[in-house]
């Protein structure tokens, strides 16, 4: 109401400057004159990024807004300061350099292949009518098509840009275009030229002009009229006149339109945005331990800063003479000259920032790109899982966002879309209630009639005793008024009939095209019942009707919108009656019909309705009423006025339609059955039992969903169910109160007994709005997180958001949305990981969501398997990340306190940046795409083990302050074995440097091949790989004479001392965590630990037993 | 509806399905389904009682073996720092500052055991940063290699260009190399020390060049330490190839020498040594040290004490798992152990 009224004022405000401002003016076939003022975008498109010349400070510009970088820069520019230069040139940025450039290369590489495509399709050619030869299109780069063109488009061309039909080879004006590429539909679309300008040559229609509105991302919307030269009447123009950029023109020779939008002003442009980008939970808790990281850093920092402080303090009066501080610069002329000395607080402040620049990989850089590049490798097998892929749709699983792989495994609130998501959403006509009779009978069914010429694509049963009713029960009413039933299911709809062509005698298939799979199943049914629609254009329809080729004139249609919950045709029949065909939701159809005309025939349906929804069907109630000329006159008046109207039209033809919508005699009503996917009920069994919380959200009424709940094993028969459905605020209060109160008693009778019953809060539309608009919403989450199923039925799309969001905002609980339609949407985006279902509804949801799969069951795999793998694995590749820098920045900070606190690394420069980048970084990247806690079979056999991921058992607090101990012990003994082995011997930097770092790195890879689980061959080389590629970096850097190391690396391996520190620094290392280890996994063992117990054991029976393997591979 | 099945198998992968021509379906292989042939390995009591078993069997005998062989090493150490100054001056600093007091100092060792030649001659420095961050930095490594490059000095300051010329060796390492001499006597025969091949092979070689001769060195007004014959080429001055490996802990020894000859228990040697270095001002002390040398390296108990404290804590670890086991043994891969199998259920 309030949107209605608001729109209608806008509109009467704005009515009158009409496409002088709002408008864009385009002049048909004069491209110069429509773009000289304002300037249009051209048809060029550009989705690349970069050009050769802004890529790099594009490109630098967009990798710095990481925080991290800019610390990582922050200390490269720190260190290229003289008094702080720790580190050489290069060796001080090639770190970040490394991580910038593969960054840079990866997104110039993505870029390229922008550029090439975007060439490629700039430089396709298009027919447009060009001003000087007569009527004749001459061939044009798309690029060079401007707003305004007249294009020619052939059957199976692409379209150059979103274009107002004005001409089609068919005589009526028909196009059929296929928006696969836009939205993903496949089914084709009818679109009409107007009449006015059909016949007209292009030519001659130079001078007219289109008023449209601005370019907007809306691909269902379009509102324009069109003045032809001389006339004063403007023709209005709809959704249904244009066609957009990126379609196909099929089954139509060839298509004549005007260039409206172009480039990136097209819808489909307009629609390009990448995916949304969302950040993971892991990464997210990630922050808060690189937080402690840092503090830990600048504690360090600080202690060397004070202790040097104290030294300098303290060994003051001998700076100056010592041979290795030489305070004096004696050569320069002043001999009082400090040289690199500015009293004890400079010093102070400059060790600090050295300590900063020395101990900065205590925050590993390399961390994010390996989380990039373990999310590919995650993405890569999940698409590439066969158990992912759908053969019904032929679709294999995508990742469309990469940011939130580890997420999966952690959700506990699946929220789902019920049409299309648990159920097929492939409708199929079930039953019929026709003037308060029942046609519902199982036994009269009975399949088809097949031997007539047409046949319909989908195969419909027919009920014996409806069929004989309306072929031989003409005269009677209940005949005809099935007639009238099956005639209004047959017109009143927006499918287009495709018949192939073909010799004449032959069956015939018709292929239904429409938007709505319910209009389908009913356009079928009622051509199964001799009703055949075999025609449609824009003014009319043909309909066989019991062998009869009747033509009907289209006069009117109201679409469905999700306001009224019905549409409406406006039919001149052959006998010149002129008929309304209303067909909608039974709760919006009962308020327009008119109950005192067949009371009783009103109230057998809604019996009837009530039964058929309690068996899962979807039900739609048709209704009917024969307009006088007069009533006709005055509608079509309002609606010629109302479908001009450039601005507010929605509104207006909406007003228009529930004018008219009143009064109706009820028919009867259907029953269209959506059958469930396979594999739903057993999916949604795993779920729960993976502690995972299925919430339904669903338009439908209440006694279908409840009645799909039970069927898909939602609902079951042991379940309290709590139902709050209030057509008042105050009712609905009383309702939540009621509910919280026996929320609240059977918690406490479950805490005597330990048997919880369990409980299931079914809840409609109204009563949500209501609850939300008197910020009840904490009650309503009370009832809700006591619940163990939650259907809601009845909800608009935004209200499926706000259900999501009350439960993202209230709790700390991961939230899955998954869904279909484009209703789904609003859920899908907000909730933290969103699935789209690539099904029949179209690809918004697709185009929306993170994930995209076939079918709802694949959920099961998706987080049990997928899920759980990778969370655990990414959990563990950051705690080992913190811990691997950790290590290597105590073993420096330890030797720092061995050196005045000066901040000298024993250990090479290069070897401290290479460390986190070749030294170590390769295991983890392969041991976190690869390793696998527990198998597929395990998982899947045990849900509750999905459990780890929603107690964050992988990635907590607890597990960041062990591993960081052990980061210190283990730093202990890599830095003072050796120590304490060399005091008071020959032993140089260099030598104990090189021993530092291999006993280091050899040590971070050994306690990552103590964690690892599985190993095959890959991971072998990776790990004893990057040993040996450490040793060989060694080996090079001491083979430069001009470092100070040269050759230390051979000379030390030389020795045995070597080989025994190496030795005695990696057991004493690993004992404390192997010790943990084996005390964790046998005195207290997780589920995950057993599991694995499990799975060995079954491993080892199978290999002795390789028959009962067989036969299990064979049921898996 | 979207399922039009075209009927062109050439020999499919037996899903049921007819095998579309253009088929997105994944292709099966055990990498991309994840089932590559893995061990899983599972620390069971076996395992980690044999590991710790077998580390203790492995390290008591080296820790017997290296600790054997650290007391087998004879090592005299003499402080002489303290010594070596006259009673009567009581700064230290003057003393070794006042060039015109001779510095000769002589003292007397005792050999505690039989020595075994070659014994090693090491001068040691405690509390000399030789890995300070100021000193450390303070060279020209191409400077020493290549005599065109004398001139790359711009690392070495402030010991790096005098009146406008290059010093070679240029930095705060080479102007601090140590200048004290030792000269041993043993039953009124002088023990000769051969002083060759005490660097590093590799240094001498690759390093430090043949054609570099020392220019302008210890010329300013601070001296260092030693001065260098300018006539001898760099890869031939073999004290300053040792005192440039830079040592990488504060107390460091450096080698000195060798004696080629055996000594035995109670043989007393007298040591005429030049106290020249002046480790005075920063409170450092200077030792000379004579020691054996093993596999091991010197006389270090560390090793072979580590090596022996952690097989017996292995030992002990053994012990005290198999202990654990026994008390608390548990079957494994016991699916009553699953936390939703253990809770007390109620039905």
């Amino acid at each position: 109401m309030a949107e209605d009224n608001g729109s209608s004022r806008h509109m009467s405000a704005s009515q009158k400057e009409l496409g002088d401002e709002d408008a864009r003016v385009v002049r048909v076939g004069d491209a110069e004159r429509t773009n000289e003022r304002l300037e249009y975008a051209g048809n060029a498109v550009r989705t690349a990024k970069y050009s050769p010349f802004t890529f790099l400070p594009r490109n630098l510009f967009e990798q710095f807004h990481r925080l991290a970088y800019v610390y990582f820069l922050v200390i490269a520019v720190l260190n290229q300061i003289h008094q702080l230069a720790v580190f050489g040139r290069g060796a001080s940025v090639m770190p970040l350099a490394f991580v910038l450039i593969v960054t840079a290369v990866k997104d110039a590489y993505e870029d390229w292949r922008r550029h090439r495509s975007d060439r490629a399709e700039n430089n396709r050619f298009a027919a447009v009518l060009s001003p000087d030869a007569a009527t004749q299109f001459s061939p044009t780069k798309w690029k060079h098509v401007r707003v305004g063109d007249v294009v020619r488009v052939t059957a199976d061309e692409s379209l150059p840009a979103d274009m107002v039909l004005i001409a089609t080879s068919d005589p009526t004006g028909v196009a059929y275009v296929q928006t696969l590429n836009l939205d993903g539909e496949s089914n084709l679309k009818t679109r009409y030229a107007k009449q006015e300008t059909l016949t007209t040559p292009p030519r001659q229609l130079t001078g007219a002009v289109i008023r449209c509105e601005r370019p907007n991302r809306n691909i269902y919307g379009f509102q324009a009229n069109l003045e032809l030269e001389g006339e004063s009447r403007r023709i209005p123009l709809g959704p249904s006149n244009i066609v957009l950029r990126g379609c196909e023109l099929k089954n139509t020779t060839w298509a004549i339109g005007v260039v409206v939008y172009a480039g990136r002003e097209t819808k489909a442009m307009l629609n390009n945005a990448g995916a949304p980008t969302k950040r993971s939970r892991l990464e997210r808790q990630m922050n808060r331990e690189t937080l402690f990281l840092s503090a830990i850093l600048i504690v360090l920092c600080m202690i060397v800063a004070a202790l040097s402080g104290v030294w300098l303090r303290t060994h003051h009066t001998e700076l100056e003479l010592a041979q290795f501080f030489h305070k004096k610069d004696y050569l320069s002329d002043d001999k009082n000259n400090n040289y690199n000395y500015y009293g004890i607080a400079a010093q102070i402040v400059f060790t600090f920032l050295m300590a900063v620049i020395v101990f900065q990989i205590m925050i590993p850089i390399s961390l994010y790109i390996s989380m990039e590049l373990v999310r590919l490798g995650q993405a890569y097998f999940m698409i590439r899982d066969t158990k992912l892929y759908d053969t019904s749709s032929d679709s294999r699983f995508q990742c469309r966002s990469l940011n939130i792989n580890e997420d999966l495994g952690q959700v506990k609130c699946v929220f789902s879309d019920k049409t299309g998501t648990l159920t097929q959403n492939k409708m199929e006509f079930r039953c019929a209630s026709i003037e308060g009779v029942d046609y519902s009978d199982i036994t009269r069914q009975q399949p088809a009639a097949t031997d007539r010429i047409l046949v319909t694509k989908m195969p419909v049963s027919v009920d014996s005793e409806l069929v004989e009713l309306l072929r031989d029960g003409g005269e009677t009413e209940q005949g005809r008024y099935a007639r009238e039933f099956f005639l209004a299911l047959a017109t009143c709809n927006t499918i287009v009939p495709m018949i192939p062509d073909g010799p004449e005698s032959e069956n015939k298939v018709i292929n239904y095209q429409g938007e709505s799979p319910d209009e389908q199943a009913l356009v079928s049914a009622a051509a199964a019942y001799g009703f055949v629609l075999v025609e449609r254009t824009s003014g009319h329809i043909v309909i066989d009707v019991l062998g009869e080729k009747q033509r009907f004139d289209v006069l009117g249609l109201h679409e469905f919108d999700s306001d009224r919950k019905r549409m409406s045709v406006i039919i001149g029949c052959p006998d010149k009656t002129v008929k309304l065909f209303v067909k909608g939701a039974d709760n919006s159809m009962f308020g327009v019909i008119d109950k005192t005309m067949n009371s009783d025939v009103v109230r057998a349906t809604e019996k009837h309705l009530h039964s058929y929804s309690s068996l899962g069907l979807r039900t739609l109630v048709i209704g009917m009423r024969e307009l006088s000329q007069a009533e006709f006159e005055q509608w079509q008046m309002a609606y010629e006025k109302a479908s001009t109207a450039l601005l507010g039209r929605g509104g207006l033809l909406r007003s228009v339609a529930a004018n008219i919508e009143r009064n109706l005699r009820l028919l009867g009503a259907s029953g269209i059955e959506d059958k469930l996917q396979d594999g739903v009920p057993e999916a949604i069994e795993k779920l729960r039992q993976a502690g995972i919380k299925v919430w339904v959200l669903t338009g439908d009424k209440q006694e279908t969903a409840i009645s799909i709940g039970y069927s898909c094993k939602l609902l079951t028969n042991e379940m309290t169910q709590i139902v709050i459905n209030s057509n008042s605020r105050d009712s609905c209060r009383k309702n939540l109160d009621d509910a919280i109160s026996m929320v609240n008693k059977l918690r406490s009778l479950s805490t005597d007994s330990q048997a919880r019953v369990p409980l299931a809060l079914i809840i409609d539309g109204n009563s949500l709005v209501y609850i939300f608009d008197t910020d009840r919403e904490d009650k309503l989450f009370e009832v809700a997180v006591a619940c163990d199923v939650v259907l809601c039925c009845r909800v608009a799309p935004l209200q499926k958001a706000g259900i999501v969001d009350l439960i993202k905002k209230r709790t700390s609980d991961m939230t899955l949305a998954i869904g279909d339609g484009a209703n789904d949407v609003s859920m899908i985006q907000m909730a933290d990981v969103g699935i789209g279902i690539s099904g029949q509804e179209g690809r918004q949801a697709v185009m929306a969501s993170d994930f995209a799969m076939g079918q709802f069951r694949f959920l099961v795999p998706l987080l049990l398997v997928h899920g759980h793998w990778n969370y655990q694995r990414m959990g563990y590749m950051i705690l080992y990340n913190f811990y691997r820098n950790a290590t290597f920045v105590f073993v420096l900070f330890w030797y720092v306190l061995y050196t005045g606190f000066t901040l000298t690394t024993a250990i090479t420069e290069w070897s401290s940046v290479l460390y986190s980048v070749i030294y170590t970084a390769v295991p983890t990247i392969i041991v976190a795409i690869l390793d696998k806690d527990l198998g597929r079979r395990t998982l899947l056999k045990y849900p509750q083990l999905y459990g780890a991921g929603q107690r964050e058992e992988s990635y907590n607090l607890r597990l960041f302050i062990i591993i960081m101990m052990d980061s210190i012990w283990q730093s202990l003994a890599v830095f003072f074995i050796p120590y304490l082995a060399y005091r008071k011997s020959t032993i140089d930097g260099g030598s104990l440097g090189d021993l530092w770092t291999l006993a280091v790195v050899i040590l971070v890879n050994i306690h990552l091949a103590m964690d690892v689980i599985r190993w095959n061959w890959i991971t072998h080389a990776a790990i004893w790989g990057s040993i040996v590629a450490t040793l060989i970096c060694v080996m090079v850097i001491d083979s430069i004479p001009i470092l100070p190391g040269f050759w230390a690396i051979y000379k030390v391996m030389g020795t045995g001392l070597f080989w025994a520190l190496l030795l005695a620094v990696i057991v004493v290392g690993m004992i404390p965590h192997f010790a943990a280890k084996a005390i964790r996994e046998h005195f207290i063992p997780n589920d995950i630990q057993i599991a694995r117990e499990m799975e060995k054991s079954q491993d080892s029976h199978d290999a002795t037993h390789p028959e009962v393997q067989l036969s299990t591979m064979a049921r898996a | 509806m979207s399922s039009q099945a075209v009927g062109s198998s050439s020999g499919g992968s037996g899903d049921g399905d007819a095998p579309r021509r253009n088929s997105r379906k994944p292709k099966y292989s055990k990498f991309t389904q994840q089932e590559l042939p893995a061990c899983k390995p599972i620390l069971t009591p076996k395992w980690v009682i044999s590991v710790f078993l077998l580390v203790g069997i492995i390290f008591v005998p080296i820790g017997l073996v290296s600790l054997m062989a650290s007391r087998k090493v004879v090592e005299v150490v003499d402080r002489y720092d303290d010594a070596c100054v006259p009673d009567n001056m009581t700064d230290k600093l003057a003393y070794i500052q006042n060039s015109t007091i001779p510095k000769t100092c002589t003292r007397t060792l005792k050999v505690p055991k039989d020595m075994n030649s070659p014994i090693f001659v090491y001068y040691q420095l405690d509390n000399f940063y030789q890995n300070h961050r100021r000193y450390v930095k303070s060279r020209s490594d191409t400077q020493l290699r290549d005599a065109n490059k004398a001139n790359d000095t711009s690392t070495c300051d402030p010991e790096g260009m005098i009146n406008g010329t290059a010093i070679v060796p240029c930095g705060l390492i080479a102007w601090s190399i140590f200048n004290d001499t030792y000269a041993f006597v043993h039953n009124s025969k002088t023990l000769t020390v051969n002083k060759s091949d005490i660097s590093w092979k590799s240094d001498r070689e690759h390093k430090f060049g043949s054609n570099v001769f020392p220019k302008n060195f210890q010329k300013g007004a601070l001296i260092g330490g030693k001065a260098l014959d300018p006539n001898l080429p760099l890869s031939k001055q073999e004290d300053l190839i040792v005192w440039m490996r830079t040592a990488a802990l504060p107390t460091f020894r450096k080698l000195y020498g060798r004696i080629l000859v055996d000594l035995k228990q109670n043989d007393t040697i007298t040591v005429t040594l030049e106290n020249n270095y002046n480790t005075y001002s920063f409170g450092g002390k200077k030792k000379l040290v004579l020691s054996t040398s093993t596999w091991l390296g010197g006389k270090n108990d560390f090793l072979g004490l580590a090596y022996l404290t952690v097989g017996a804590l292995c030992f002990f670890l053994a012990f005290t798992f198999t202990l654990l086991y026994l008390i608390k043994p548990r079957k494994l891969g016991d699916s009553n152990y699953l936390s939703w199998n253990r809770s007390p259920a109620g039905r």
